[in-house]
């Protein structure tokens, strides 16, 4: 296995750095995926991990920095460029086309065609089907997308990587969605590779996974690497403390609480479908409960089922005493509920709108004389707000879409609270935005617990959620697995228990 | 003062009213009749019921959908209008009845878009035949000539020293409540926010899909008012009224600067555009220009409108592609 | 074969024949249903239906509009629409024949003027849809007008006369194959040769694959703007055949030929199971769909039932086709995001 030859890494990644605007996603990123190895990418979220796979493929273009397949440099534009040189990714949420069957999905773009310049189907099919045995997949080729289910779309989209040429094959959260039995029937197909002296890129937050198949382990913090190392030379612990290790910055710790009032929410065994259950967990007034887990763990689903996005299936909830039926966020904004929505700029705000209009949306009933606008009140409360939460800008009239990102969130702060909830609910809200208003932020979420709302914070920022929450709920994979008090939370155990395998657990 | 008035928008809106203008010049360069006060006002009737339509096609394209089907409702109007009439029925109790209907068979193409999630181009063709058959199933194909006289009045009838149309006075005072209701109301506003972002209006506690039924149902509404409009202007009704109308409608809706994918748009711009075909149409009639060869213009005339913001995209690309050699990146 | 050895079973059994391929395989047989409940229904309901000759009635008036449906399925196919079928056929059948009246030797490459006329006119609109970013809706509608008003500029008023146009094209399509009209036969063949096409070539295959999940497409690198563009101009091509074919059936070539066929095609694709949104349906169902809007009108004539309930008919189908296929569509949309955790969650 080692000589000169195999010595050449599959993928050399040398000083990458990539910025949205104030955001760092990547900084100075180098490492070596080697041939025949089973590679790791782990990290927290937005540790930077899937920002490095498409600059990789080709999606995006990184704003310095080298990559070099083989010895030689390339630069990716396209993922079909990346292809054909010979790496390929696999995904979380499927690209295949529904209405055409297995092989089609597999062939689609380069197809065996007859000399008449037909499509071979008999050779597509053959080969198909050969491809999908190899990977030990009872599958039909002739079966039609729409009827498979999640593991066999994700099997698809592997065959048809490996129908190219492939020298590394990146798989992003692959057995997010598979049964046991299903991942290890991807285990065997990653060795099947590794044995063929391919390399696989494998990005997972299951860290039993890691150290069930992973050859080499690179992690990633805050878009730096941190370390890379061959797996046996890694505990857990340690995989655990190079993934958060920083110093929680102290600057904004909450102030003991005078007292928590009586209880705003109340969760009941709340379940949905595919996306979460059993969680229960109950909000007081001038409390933040801060919920932490992976990206998918759930978190989101929860929140927007409570705002009735999409209803819960199972469960009860209790909104200032009440038992309530979560249908829609009209109801629930009137019930005193708010959701300050993670997808900012696509779900929270109307970009091309005015500050004022955004903040007084919700509102703009309650504003208004019989019906008719009431810009002076509007107006009013959209200049009372920007000043309250000191939003950078020359008028209110002016589009959001100028604003920063720091601005635009306090913006949305803006508009929701201008309907007055009790109980409030911010997805991911420090998210994308510089330091000074993340700090800013979170003054604001302490002052509005001070005064009496109850607030659940969902977060992906270990050191802010530890800084600001009077308890961290974790939720892992539809659970809600640990809870932890101010006093007993580190990032670590947060970290740990969010990862942790929960498919063992009994139903 | 208006809303959403910002510097682009008044300044497409001053361009269509100077565009007006000019056909307005070139018109009475092509025909002495033109420059006539009596003629003038008269020839606005040719847009007053499409542009009712076009009032409440703006309203369903703002929110970010299209209606297609607004013609065959108005034919439904018209034929429903000559049964009343047929039965000697006094207008103005036939009026709320025809309304109520045709706001009906807008909120089912509402309930279809919104309340089933059907794609709003396939109900709008579909009801756009179907309403257009039903026409033709309670008119019959003969056609009614009949009316009493109280339902000619509006789209007949003038005032004001025999010149102002009835109908024009009409067209101004429902483009002013349409306007209002756009531009000064809770419910406009949802229009807006609704068709600029649909998700993030709800994640703001408006209520979707009952304000795209609304939209709809007053879209309706506003057909039964052009069937009225119809009724009294050319005497008659009968199943195929307003067919092929629709060009026109859309056409004066895209070129009137409302944002086919929603969320932007005025009533001025609309009532503008309207003015501006208008004028155009009528000036191509004095000038003998075969209707058809009007109807080729107007396909024109709504391919320049739709590709306009494309043109605009296209050459600020290329502004940005030239002469910034300055410092390599 | 060793690697039946290696199969490990699943830990849930995975359903060979789910709804959705079910569904979409009903579709088909559906239209088939359909057509043999209407004709049943018309059979019994009139004594005139069940003859050979009304039989090949029917089958002479679907021709023509199974290859207008067609047209307009493969447009449709790609997530677009394309409301200018009649008006160019209008187009094509009045220059076609204009000309023919006016070189009376002409021979058969007065096919070849109708095929380019119509290819021409298709390759506007997809410039227009695929390259002008315009709405496919607006840019047809537009285009409608466009040729439509074009074919009356052209004709000044005049129509066309069957006296003035080619024997041979008008004889032709009155000939007889082993009993079946020579149009049927031309439209059978026209049908299969597009079906043809759209299964067995790569390009058909990527006409279906841009209309099922253009974000894919891209991915793909499917370049989706040839693509639309093909479609629309192959679309253009089959109407001006139709038009070509319509002239020489009816003869006498007025200016408002083919209006109204945008529903009828229309119509008759939904029916013939072709998603309004896209990637699904066959032009084998669209000719259908076709055949069907042919029986209904047929047996509506024997009945005595005035035409325009025709037009309610049409209307009322596409809706309600449109939801089915809706409903469909949720179901694949359902089946492809899967759930994130299927098994575990409550």
């Amino acid at each position: 296995m080692s000589d000169n030859l195999a010595s050449l890494p599959a993928l050399r990644v040398n000083g990458i750095s990539k910025s949205y605007g104030v955001s760092r996603a990547l900084v100075d990123v180098s490492f070596d995926i080697l041939r025949g190895r089973v590679h790791a990418l782990v990290g927290e979220n937005g540790a930077g991990k899937s920002t490095l796979v498409k600059i990789i493929t080709g999606i995006i273009q990184a704003d310095s920095g080298q990559i070099f397949v083989g010895s030689n440099p390339v630069r990716f534009q396209t993922p079909i460029e990346a292809r054909t040189a010979g790496i390929g990714a696999v995904y979380q949420d499927p690209k295949l086309f529904a209405h055409l069957d297995v092989a089609e999905n597999i062939f689609m773009g380069a197809y065996p065609t007859t000399i008449a310049g037909t499509v071979d189907r008999k050779t597509m099919y053959e080969r198909a089907a050969l491809g999908l045995r190899q990977l030990g997949l009872d599958l039909d080729p002739r079966s039609l997308i729409a009827g498979l289910s999640v593991a066999e779309l994700q099997f698809v989209e592997i065959a048809r990587a490996l129908l190219a040429d492939l020298q590394l094959l990146i798989l992003d959260e692959p057995t997010s969605a598979l049964t046991p039995a299903e991942s290890e029937r991807l285990f065997k197909i990653i060795r099947t590779l590794r044995d063929r002296d391919k390399s696989v890129l494998l990005i997972t937050h299951r860290l039993e996974e890691v150290e069930a198949i992973a050859d080499d382990i690179t992690i990633l913090r805050d878009g730096r690497h941190v370390a890379t190392r061959p797996a046996k030379q890694i505990n857990r612990a340690a995989l655990v403390q190079m993934m958060v290790g920083r110093p929680i910055e102290t600057l904004f710790a909450r102030r003991q609480s005078e007292g928590l009032g009586k209880e705003i929410l109340r969760v009941e065994r709340l379940g949905l479908v595919g996306q979460f259950t059993d969680v229960s967990f109950s909000l007081r007034a001038g409390e933040i409960v801060g919920m932490a887990g992976l990206v998918g763990a759930g978190r989101s689903e929860i929140a927007q089922s409570l705002f009735g996005i999409r209803p819960p299936s199972t469960g009860r909830v209790y909104l200032n005493g009440r038992h309530v039926v979560p249908r829609g966020p009209n109801q629930m904004l009137r019930l005193g509920l708010a959701y300050l929505p993670e997808d900012r700029d696509g779900q929270g705000l109307i970009l091309p709108e005015s500050i004022v209009d955004n903040v007084t949306l919700p509102i703009v009933g309650r504003l208004a004389h019989m019906g008719i606008l009431n810009r002076a009140s509007e107006r009013q409360v959209a200049a009372g707000a920007t000043a309250t939460y000191d939003v950078k800008a020359t008028s209110i009239e002016q589009p959001v879409s100028s604003l920063s990102g720091g601005n635009r969130q306090k913006v949305a702060f803006a508009k929701w609270l201008a309907t007055k909830p009790t109980a409030l609910i911010l997805d991911e809200p420090t998210h994308g935005i510089d330091i000074g208003s993340k700090a800013q932020v979170h003054r604001i979420i302490i002052d509005l617990a001070d005064s009496g709302l109850g607030v659940l914070l969902i977060s992906s920022d270990l050191p802010e959620l530890l800084a600001v929450s009077d308890r961290i709920l974790v939720i892992a994979e539809g659970r809600l697995v640990s809870e932890f008090s101010r006093g007993e939370a580190t990032q670590e155990k947060v970290m740990m228990a969010a990862t942790q395998d929960v498919r063992g657990l009994a139903e | 003062m208006k809303r959403r008035w910002n510097w682009r928008l008044s300044q497409w809106e001053m361009m269509l009213a100077i565009l007006t203008l000019a056909a307005g010049v070139w018109s009475a360069q092509l025909s002495p009749y033109y420059l006539n006060l009596d003629q003038i006002a008269d020839s606005t009737r040719q847009f007053i019921f499409p542009g009712l339509l076009a009032l409440g096609l703006m309203i369903v394209v703002v929110l970010g959908e299209i209606d297609i089907s607004l013609a065959s409702t108005l034919a439904v109007g018209s034929v429903l209008f000559s049964k009343f009439s047929a039965c000697h029925v006094q207008v103005w109790f036939a009026f709320p009845i025809v309304i109520v209907v045709c706001g009906f068979l807008g909120a089912l193409n509402g309930v279809l878009v919104a309340g089933l999630r059907l794609p709003s181009l396939a109900v709008t063709l579909g009801t756009m035949g179907a309403y257009r058959g039903l026409a033709f199933i309670i008119g019959s194909e003969k056609g009614y000539t009949d009316f009493d006289d109280s339902y000619l009045w509006v789209g007949s009838e003038r005032v004001l020293g025999d010149i102002m149309p009835v109908s024009f006075i009409l067209f101004v005072i429902v483009s002013l409540v349409v306007g209002f209701i756009m531009h000064f109301t809770v419910f406009g506003r949802r229009c807006f926010a609704v068709g600029h972002n649909k998700d993030a209006a709800w994640f703001s506690g408006i209520k979707v899909q009952t304000l795209k039924i609304q939209a709809y149902a007053l879209a309706g509404a506003l057909a039964a008012l052009a069937a009225l409009v119809w009724v009294g202007q050319y005497g008659s009704a009968r199943g195929d009224n307003a067919d092929g109308a629709i060009l026109f409608v859309v056409t004066a809706v895209v070129l009137g600067g409302v944002d086919i994918n929603g969320g932007k748009g005025t009533v001025l711009g609309v009532v503008l555009a309207l003015f501006l075909l208008g004028t155009i149409r009528n000036g191509m009639g004095l000038a003998n220009i075969a209707g058809p060869t009007q109807t080729v213009v107007l396909g024109g005339l709504l391919i320049i409108g739709v590709l306009l913001p494309v043109l605009s995209a296209v050459a600020s690309h290329i502004r940005h592609f030239l002469p910034r050699r300055a410092t390599p990146k | 074969m060793s690697v039946l050895a290696e199969k490990t079973t699943p830990a849930v059994a995975v359903p060979r024949r789910s709804f959705s391929e079910f569904a979409l395989r009903l579709r088909v047989s559906g239209v088939l249903a359909f057509l043999f409940i209407t004709g049943l229904i018309f059979s019994l309901l009139t004594p005139q239906f069940l003859t050979v000759q009304n039989a090949s009635a029917i089958a002479s008036n679907a021709a023509i509009l199974s290859i207008v449906a067609a047209a307009q399925a493969i447009v449709l196919l790609t997530r677009n629409v394309d409301v200018s079928v009649g008006s160019m056929m209008g187009l094509t059948a009045y220059l076609t024949a204009d000309y023919a009246a006016r070189h009376p030797n002409v021979g058969a490459e007065l096919v070849l003027l109708a095929l380019v006329i119509g290819l021409v006119l298709g390759t506007i609109n997809g410039l227009l849809v695929a390259y002008g970013r315009v709405s496919s809706l607006i840019a047809t509608l537009a285009t409608m007008s466009l040729y439509r008003g074009f074919t009356y500029m052209y004709a000044h008023g005049q129509e066309v006369t069957s006296n003035k146009l080619p024997r041979w094209m008008l004889h032709s399509v009155d000939l007889r194959f082993w009993g079946i009209p020579m149009l049927v036969v031309i439209c059978i063949l026209v049908v299969t040769l597009v079906a043809t096409f759209l299964r067995h070539y790569p390009i058909g295959r990527r006409i279906y694959a841009v209309g099922s999940n253009p974000l894919a497409s891209v991915f793909y690198g499917l370049r989706i703007q040839r693509v639309v563009l093909l479609a629309y101009g192959l679309g253009g091509l089959l109407c001006g055949f139709a038009g070509l074919l319509y002239a020489a059936r009816v003869g006498t070539v007025t200016v408002i030929l083919a209006s109204g066929w945008e529903m009828s095609s229309l119509a008759a694709a939904v029916i013939g199971g072709v998603s309004v949104t896209g990637g699904s349906g066959t032009v084998i169902g669209a000719a259908l769909g076709a055949l069907v809007l042919a029986t209904i009108d047929n047996g509506l004539v024997l009945l005595g039932i005035p035409e325009f309930w025709r037009m309610f008919i049409q209307g009322s189908s596409i809706v309600a086709a449109a939801a089915v296929d809706v409903f469909i569509g949720v179901r694949i949309r359902k089946a492809l995001q899967g759930q994130r955790f299927a098994r575990r969650a409550a």
